[in-house]
């Protein structure tokens, strides 16, 4: 059991160290934890509610009193991540646990307590300023939520401005703003979509390998079939019958998205169901679970680990093409539904509708494609001695 | 190998039935039902309403149970079954028209306007694939030949760069600089012919009005920014699956010998290694047809061509889902058909490989 672990263990730790090692993944990482960065204090960094002000000789702190659950459970969360990284002496599944304590904690207690008011006018601090009753404000960054329209402001350019960076969208907020809380449904869309995805298809191609003969021939149908359809059309289909939630829509990303896994674990349980370690762990009458999971999984996960990347790439763009398309999620702020508003409308073509969000999406899905391919690279040797063992 | 094909093509049957039941329960498990399609507003009392729907329902039988249902939709779709006349009595089994219902949005069988749409897009993609090869194996075996040089190298590079880039973002860029009055408008805003198109002659010829581009180089025009988004996102795959292919060939036992009998190594390349290189490309060459489908989606959208994901687009946004459900089934068709061609082409290019 211990000396399994750590057979694990290593393997990993010598994949990841492998992988950090290469140009692309650095800067693939380093983009990401950028992107992490602007999801999680995407509030302090874009906000109209200033962080601190003196209105009519009284201090208040709207931006706190507007935080949602979500906001205090990212800020935690992440406090938490950066704190339990450094503290290196701790083993690494107690760090994962009081990870999760944390998170579970804190969403909890979040959903109780933090009531943010239900709606609020963006502009009274800015008319409040203009008026003079301000005798102290300290603003965000950007000072403009993503869902604040700017009704009253009277500058009718929407292109790119010493006030508005990237310039202002067709409702006329702002796109950096925008950009910015965008950054959290795409992280998000990454890992819940694709965590499904591949639940989905480890399991299914486990079975597929592990049980061979029919079982197989049926999986086999099913990847077919799932691999007939052009995964757009599929979603698309999907996402018109049940409608444009959020999490519906990650969802069916994930469950449109797992035939790639399917086939790669299914070869790797293929090659290890014949092997000596399996045949003794069923000779013990373990059971399937453990089999499969336990003592097939963790030697035949390189090709799951190599996928994983390039799936989180491909479902962050599914999400984009989905508001591309406008059949993304209402409401929320996502850079494929900036990217729509370029081409469309009147006013012919604004080029920083364009531009902006593109090379967000672009870099992003660059990063994890150049993460993934990195990982390939270091993964593939690894592979090359096993099994020359 | 006759009997693999026959084999293949008999586990092809499940896979068109497990995609038509995919589809039709999608379709069924969705809210409402046709009635709540259908326009129920107006000035009714709730009991015509209600009874409006149940006739409704009736009508299209959706008060049969799903399994019944399906089996009516399956018979209507395929192009041999039951058929009916028109007072819905049986007229017996046998070859027929299949019936891909009606589309709300257009007032007419979706089937007339598939047969419509379907041209286009295959267009796009058949033009696409070739275009792609070309590209991807001369530079496959460039970079082989080369292998570490600064070519390789930077090829690799700017191919995955380009494989990574948003179809839509290229897309939305191209249209926007080089399609919009605003910048360089040096190509057509969208669709696949000019206005005047039909009154072109085939070919460009010089004329005493000038020259004239003819219908021929009209299109071909109109096709240029759309068949460039469709073709970069490609060559990364397939130029790294063909220079692999080369470097494994290039030191295989058979090259080894022809070298020694004296064959100059670009005769090697170019006679024996080039050849047996292609297999793994032609193998894959079908198997491509579906993700290219979905990517010429966002395409047809943005240069506005009449294609089939130009139509689904539309019908989802005004919610005739017969016309989704019809035209999901369709490519869906389209997809397993290139799956089992890429399996068929794969046992055909190389005889090493065996099913048994």
């Amino acid at each position: 059991m211990v000396r399994r672990n750590r057979a694990v263990q290593s393997y990993l730790t010598g994949v990841i160290r492998d992988t950090l090692g290469r140009w692309g993944a650095r800067f693939g990482l380093a983009w990401l934890i950028g992107i992490t960065f602007l999801a999680v204090f995407a509030p302090l960094l874009a906000n109209s509610r200033p962080f601190l002000i003196k209105m009519d000789n009284q201090w208040s702190s709207p931006m706190l009193r507007h935080f949602t659950p979500a906001d205090v459970t990212l800020l935690v969360t992440a406090l938490a991540a950066v704190t339990l990284l450094l503290l290196r002496r701790i083993p690494i599944w107690i760090r994962w646990v009081t990870l999760a304590v944390v998170v579970v904690v804190t969403l909890v207690f979040s959903l109780i307590y933090v009531n943010p008011p239900k709606t609020e006018i963006y502009s009274i601090y800015r008319e409040a300023a203009a008026l003079g009753r301000v005798q102290f404000v300290l603003n965000a960054p950007i000072p403009y939520s993503p869902s604040d329209y700017l009704r009253d402001q009277t500058n009718s350019d929407p292109s790119p401005s010493l006030q508005h960076w990237l310039g202002c969208e067709e409702l006329g907020s702002d796109v950096a703003s925008r950009l910015i809380h965008a950054s959290r449904i795409a992280l998000a869309i990454g890992f819940i979509a694709e965590g499904i995805a591949v639940v989905i298809g480890v399991i299914i191609g486990a079975l597929m390998g592990y049980f061979a003969g029919v079982v197989d021939i049926i999986g086999m149908r099913l990847v077919e079939i799932f691999s007939a359809i052009p995964t757009l059309y599929l979603l698309l289909a999907f996402v018109a019958y049940f409608g444009r939630n959020i999490y519906i829509i990650m969802v069916i990303i994930g469950m449109t998205s797992w035939t790639g896994y399917t086939v790669f674990t299914r070869a790797e349980f293929l090659r290890l169901r014949k092997q000596d370690f399996v045949q003794a762990a069923q000779a013990l009458g373990l059971p399937l679970r453990s089999i499969l999971f336990r003592h097939m999984f963790p030697n035949g996960m390189s090709p799951v680990l190599v996928s994983l990347s390039f799936g989180v790439a491909s479902a962050i763009l599914a999400e984009a093409t989905l508001s591309f398309l406008g059949l993304g999620v209402v409401g929320a702020p996502s850079w494929g539904q900036l990217l729509n508003q370029a081409t469309k409308g009147g006013g012919g073509f604004r080029w920083w509708l364009a531009v902006y969000p593109g090379l967000v999406i672009f870099l992003t899905v660059f990063g994890y494609n150049l993460i993934g391919e990195s990982v390939r690279d270091a993964v593939d040797p690894h592979l090359k001695k096993a099994s020359m063992l | 190998m006759a009997k693999y094909i026959v084999r293949r093509l008999l586990l092809m049957i499940p896979t068109v039935i497990g995609v038509t039941m995919l589809v039709f329960f999608c379709m069924s498990l969705r809210p409402g039902g046709v009635a709540a399609a259908m326009n129920l507003e107006g000035n009714m009392r709730p009991q015509e309403r209600e009874a409006l729907r149940q006739y409704l329902n009736r009508r299209y039988g959706l008060d049969k149970p799903l399994i019944v249902q399906y089996g009516r939709w399956l018979n209507q779709v395929l192009p041999i079954g039951f058929k009916y006349d028109e007072t819905g009595k049986s007229t017996g089994f046998g070859f027929k028209v299949p019936d891909l219902g009606h589309s709300r949005l257009r007032d007419r069988p979706v089937l007339g306007l598939v047969a419509e749409t379907l041209p286009v897009t295959l267009l796009l993609n058949l033009l696409t694939i070739p275009l792609v090869y070309g590209v991807a194996i001369t530079t496959g075996i460039y970079a082989a030949r080369h292998r570490g040089k600064w070519f390789d190298v930077s090829s690799g590079v700017l191919f995955f760069a380009l494989w990574s880039m948003p179809v839509m973002w290229v897309g939305a860029m191209l249209f926007g600089f080089f399609a919009s009055e605003k910048y360089f408008r040096w190509f057509p805003t969208g669709g696949l012919h000019d206005t005047m198109a039909e009154h072109m002659k085939f070919l460009p010829m010089w004329t005493a009005a000038g020259f004239e581009r003819g219908w021929l180089l009209d299109t071909a025009w109109h096709l240029v920014l759309p068949i460039f988004c469709m073709t970069y996102g490609g060559y990364a795959f397939l130029s790294k699956l063909m220079r692999a292919s080369i470097l494994d060939n290039l030191s295989a036992d058979y090259a080894r010998t022809a070298r020694a009998k004296g064959v100059g190594e670009h005769a090697v390349l170019l006679r024996h290694v080039f050849r047996n290189s292609l297999i793994p490309l032609i193998t894959v060459g079908a198997g491509i047809l579906p993700g290219l489908l979905g990517g010429s989606v966002i395409i047809e959208r943005i240069f506005s061509i009449n294609g089939m994901g130009n139509l689904v687009i539309d019908a989802i946004n005004q919610n005739d889902n017969e016309m989704v459900l019809s035209i999901t089934f369709v490519v869906a068709l389209i997809g397993t058909i290139s799956l089992l061609l890429a399996d068929i082409s794969y046992a055909i290019a190389d005889p090493r490989v065996s099913y048994e």
